[in-house]
């Protein structure tokens, strides 16, 4: 049984603390399956990430354990996982293409129909931060949709809402984050 | 979330929903009366929603992860640039294109770009799509390559990845759809794996080979370079696969002027794999040397590391010099050229080649130059005439033994001949030794002199027969050359005094020419013996493949009515096939049974019969109507011989319900469906399938014989609907007569 299996069968016990647990367990995984997955495609491929989060989920319920239905949980590690190694990857690249010394895109200085598809995704994540202040629900629909690729009807399950909810809020959210990427306040 | 966002998104949610700004505002005065606000709130958020749309779907282009960056934490400029956002011209991931939908940009270059693409009918699979990016006349190219399609069709080799259709996209550009190869470029596969020059001369046979296999189906490839060259792994092993048949001769346009040069240059990459006649360009003049002349620079770069001439050099020169450069000037041989590379250069050449420069120059030196620059001759007749040819020399070298690259001196062959022998030398010599101690001068003397004198007797033998097969060779080009002229005649009496000991693609083409136009004329005699020819030249190839060939010695035999010599020829033939995989066994089928066949012949045969029902579920599935409706006319006539007759009927109305239409296929299957009627004792119906039958293949003898085009049939095709015709018509009206 992997790590991840424990951790997913706590949380389905109801332990304290288990959630936290889950998402470096996740994370290692994924960027772990994703660079031996990527060693034997040719340079130039590229990987989405719905498939490896595909893969993962099929290589921890294919581990015997079919009986726990907690996907949600899974399903929602894994795509703050993917946010997290989307994000790293734009902010290598972004800073390769800017002369390697910039950490972070200053927003003000970027014209945004000029902006490179990574930068718009650092630009996306921190807009992202703002809304999970103000809306977390929200939020969590955008990391589910946008960095973990999943549909609305898979979102709805995982949240627990119906689709015409996702819909809603997933239009909702994509408009009021560009309002605050476009005037940042 | 408070009520006030509550309330804001409900009634963004439904404005959006409403189509026109009229109704829109109309909405918007009711819900938000008195709370201007509120109502500029949600129109910025209105304002806002389209410009979302496009960002988060341009964000999401670069969503995926490249291959670079997961395989070390340091990223490379490479790996940014390959999940850069689609370039203009390009067509997004996602998008259909005829039956295919692209999932991936998997490559790029000056003439275009390649997808990874799903395929979803008549199969489901993965292929490689390829757009042409030039401004190209898509109607031409798709009629170039719909000219080629046949030829296309009949290749099938496992160092050839298959093209399998063409198309136009909407915006105009015209694309090809190839099976998907997962590999790297040759050179890049060499290199990486730090393979030496023997693993690299193993891999290059193949590729030769593939290239051969193409030529002997008359399909030059036209751009063979490093990157029309994968290699994959199949079970661990390194298979070499060519890819891009057809796609060079379907897009090549006449260029003549230097403007259209660019373009050109563009298109196919790099000059520096060009043969010189193909830069001349003159567009007439260019056949399967050319490729050789290709495979000769692919050669010397998986050698040395560099082409023969420098790419960029050749490019900057323009136009007139770099024609004269290749016309002209001598390239450097393999090793003299690894001997100037510059210190640094030359050693990471050789450790990539599991050597050190001054041994990997050795090796190279001698053989492995003479063998390039005979492969690189300007000269196209003084090169390899086949890439069989090519590979034979190398396999030679490979085993120690002469190379035909060279003139054979003497002292070349005893080199050879010492280093094969080598263990069996030194044996031989330590017993000479112990016999010297015990035996006069003189008698040592008389053996030294009468082993000189076998060793010479023997080269002048190896000698003899590299002047025959020269003077074949030339024989073989000056009746080619008749033959292009149509001055059959002359080209016979050459042929006359032949004796083929070589493969030769040349001569395998003028004997089938000879075949032809004895055969058209209805002289079946000389028809046999040239075809019988071609077959032995085909076997010489080793790669022994050509069963269309096997079609064309069928008929004169029977026409000849030499009942003995056909049934030696079905029985050969179907040894030869049985047990190896053949793509095309419907044809051994169908020209072994043009006459009944008795029980052994018939049980001979099941497995080229079941092979042909495989083939024929292939093509089915595959909406490959052509080959699917012959095989079915194969099937048929394999179960009309063992006398299954009501299954003989049902391929017959298989292949006749086929909408392609082909008049020489169709005539066969009513005339065997005719007999199968008969048989059956539907006496109407196979009389009314005999005359349907019967009409078409009359009416095509009235008019001028000629050879034909698979689309029309060829003539063997109308000779074996005629040959069955016949024995449907003995059959039938003899049971008329009885009656």
């Amino acid at each position: 049984m992997t790590e991840i299996t424990q951790v997913l069968q706590a949380i389905g016990r109801g332990e304290s603390g288990a959630s936290e647990k889950l998402l470096p367990l996740v994370y290692d995984d994924l960027r772990r399956h994703a660079a031996t997955r990527m060693a034997r495609e040719a340079a130039g491929q590229t990987l989405q990430p719905t498939a490896l989060v595909h893969e993962a989920w099929l290589r921890i319920v294919g581990n015997g354990d079919r009986t726990w239905q907690n996907r949600a949980h899974f399903f929602g590690a894994a795509a703050e996982a993917m946010r997290r190694i989307l994000i790293e990857n734009a902010r290598r690249k972004s800073r390769l293409k800017r002369g390697g010394h910039q950490l972070r895109i200053d927003i003000d200085e970027l014209e945004l129909a000029a902006t490179t598809p990574d930068e718009k995704i650092l630009l996306i994540d921190e807009a992202l931060e703002k809304l999970q202040a103000e809306d977390p629900e929200k939020a969590r629909i955008v990391v589910l949709k946008f960095f973990g690729g999943r549909t609305n009807q898979e979102v709805a399950e995982i949240m627990g809402v119906t689709e015409r909810t996702v819909e809603r809020h997933w239009a909702y959210a994509k408009a009021w984050l560009f309002q605050m990427i476009r005037a940042p306040k | 979330m408070n009520t006030a966002t509550q309330r804001e998104e409900v009634l963004f949610d439904a404005a959006r929903k409403l189509a026109g700004s009229v109704e829109r505002g109309a909405f918007l005065d009711r819900a938000c009366a008195g709370d201007p606000a509120l109502r500029a709130r949600i129109e910025d958020l209105l304002a806002a929603a389209t410009d979302a749309e496009r960002f988060f779907a341009e964000g999401s282009s670069a969503v995926s992860l490249p291959a670079a960056s997961l395989q070390s934490s340091r990223g490379t400029p490479a790996s940014a640039g390959a999940i850069r956002a689609s370039q203009p011209g390009e067509e997004p991931v996602g998008t259909r294109i005829g039956r295919y939908k692209l999932l991936q940009k998997i490559g790029e270059g000056g003439w275009g770009v390649v997808y990874m693409a799903e395929q979803e009918e008549p199969v489901r699979r993965r292929v490689a799509l390829k757009i042409i990016k030039l401004g190209m006349e898509t109607k031409s190219v798709i009629g170039r390559f719909e000219a080629e399609r046949q030829a296309l069709a009949m290749m099938d080799h496992p160092n050839i990845a298959r093209v399998f259709d063409a198309g136009a996209t909407e915006r105009g550009p015209p694309y090809f759809v190839m099976e998907l190869i997962r590999g790297v470029k040759i050179t890049a596969y060499c290199d990486q794996h730090h393979l030496d020059t023997r693993q690299r001369l193993e891999l290059f046979i193949q590729i030769c080979h593939a290239i051969q296999h193409a030529h002997q189906k008359g399909i030059i490839h036209g751009d063979i370079k490093p990157s029309n060259i994968m290699v994959t792994l199949q079970d661990g092993v390194p298979v070499p696969k060519v890819i891009d048949f057809g796609i060079s001769k379907a897009t090549e346009a006449r260029l003549t002027d230097q403007l259209l040069f660019t373009a050109y240059a563009q298109l196919i990459g790099t000059p520096a794999y060009m043969s010189p006649e193909q830069a001349e360009m003159s567009g007439l003049d260019t056949d399967t040397r050319s490729d050789i002349y290709s495979l000769g620079v692919v050669l010397y770069e998986l050698l040395t590391g560099k082409t023969p001439f420098d790419a960029k050099a050749l490019i900057g020169s323009g136009l007139d010099e770099m024609r004269r450069t290749l016309r002209e000037r001598e390239p450097p041989r393999p090793s003299i050229r690894l001997n100037t590379l510059p210190r640094q250069e030359s050693i990471r050449t050789a450790e990539s080649r599991q050597a050190e420069p001054a041994r990997l120059i050795a090796l190279l030196h001698g053989d492995l130059d003479w063998i390039v620059m005979k492969a690189l001759e300007k000269d196209r007749t003084r090169r390899y005439e086949t890439a069989n040819g090519l590979a034979m020399d190398i396999q030679r070298y490979l085993n120690n033994e002469p190379v035909a690259a060279r003139p054979p001196s003497r002292m070349y062959r005893l080199q050879k001949l010492v280093r094969r022998n080598r263990v069996v030398f030194a044996a031989g010599g330590a017993v000479a030794a112990a016999l010297v101690a015990g035996m006069g001068t003189s008698t040592w003397l008389f053996l030294k002199e009468r082993e000189a004198r076998h060793r010479a007797v023997a080269a002048e033998q190896q000698e003899a027969r590299l002047r025959h097969d020269a003077e074949v060779r030339e024989k073989i080009t000056q009746a080619a050359l008749l033959v292009s002229q149509e001055r059959f005649d002359g080209a016979d009496n050459l042929l006359r005094e032949i004796v083929l000991t070589q493969p030769t693609v040349e001569g395998a083409a003028v004997f089938r020419a000879m075949g032809e136009w004895h055969a058209l004329h209805n002289r079946w005699k000389e028809a046999a013996e040239r075809f019988a020819v071609l077959l032995r030249i085909n076997k010489l190839d080793g790669v022994d493949v050509s069963t269309l060939d096997y079609l064309e010695r069928g008929p004169p035999l029977i026409e000849l009515g030499d009942t003995d010599g056909y049934e030696r020829f079905r029985q050969e033939a179907i040894a030869r096939f049985v047990g190896t995989p053949c793509p095309f066994a419907d044809r051994i089928v169908k020209i072994s049974l043009l006459l009944p066949a008795n029980k052994r012949v018939i049980e001979a045969m099941s497995p080229l019969a079941e092979a042909t029902a495989k083939s024929f579920a292939e093509a089915d599935a595959d909406g490959d109507a052509f080959n699917a409706a012959w095989r079915s006319v194969s099937l048929a006539l394999w179960e009309y011989r063992r006398g299954d007759y009501p299954k003989a009927v049902e391929w017959c109305r298989r292949c006749l319900a086929y909408p392609e239409y082909n008049a020489p296929r169709t005539a066969t299957a009513r005339v065997i469906l005719a007999m199968s009627y008969h048989q059956l004792g539907r006496v109407d119906e196979a009389y009314s399938e005999l005359g349907g039958g019967r009409e078409i293949i009359e009416s095509k003898y009235k008019s001028r014989a000629d050879r034909g085009t698979p689309v029309q049939g060829f003539w063997f095709d109308w000779g074996l609907a005629r040959i069955l015709l016949r024995e449907a018509m003995t059959l039938i009206e003899t049971a008329s007569r009885r009656q």
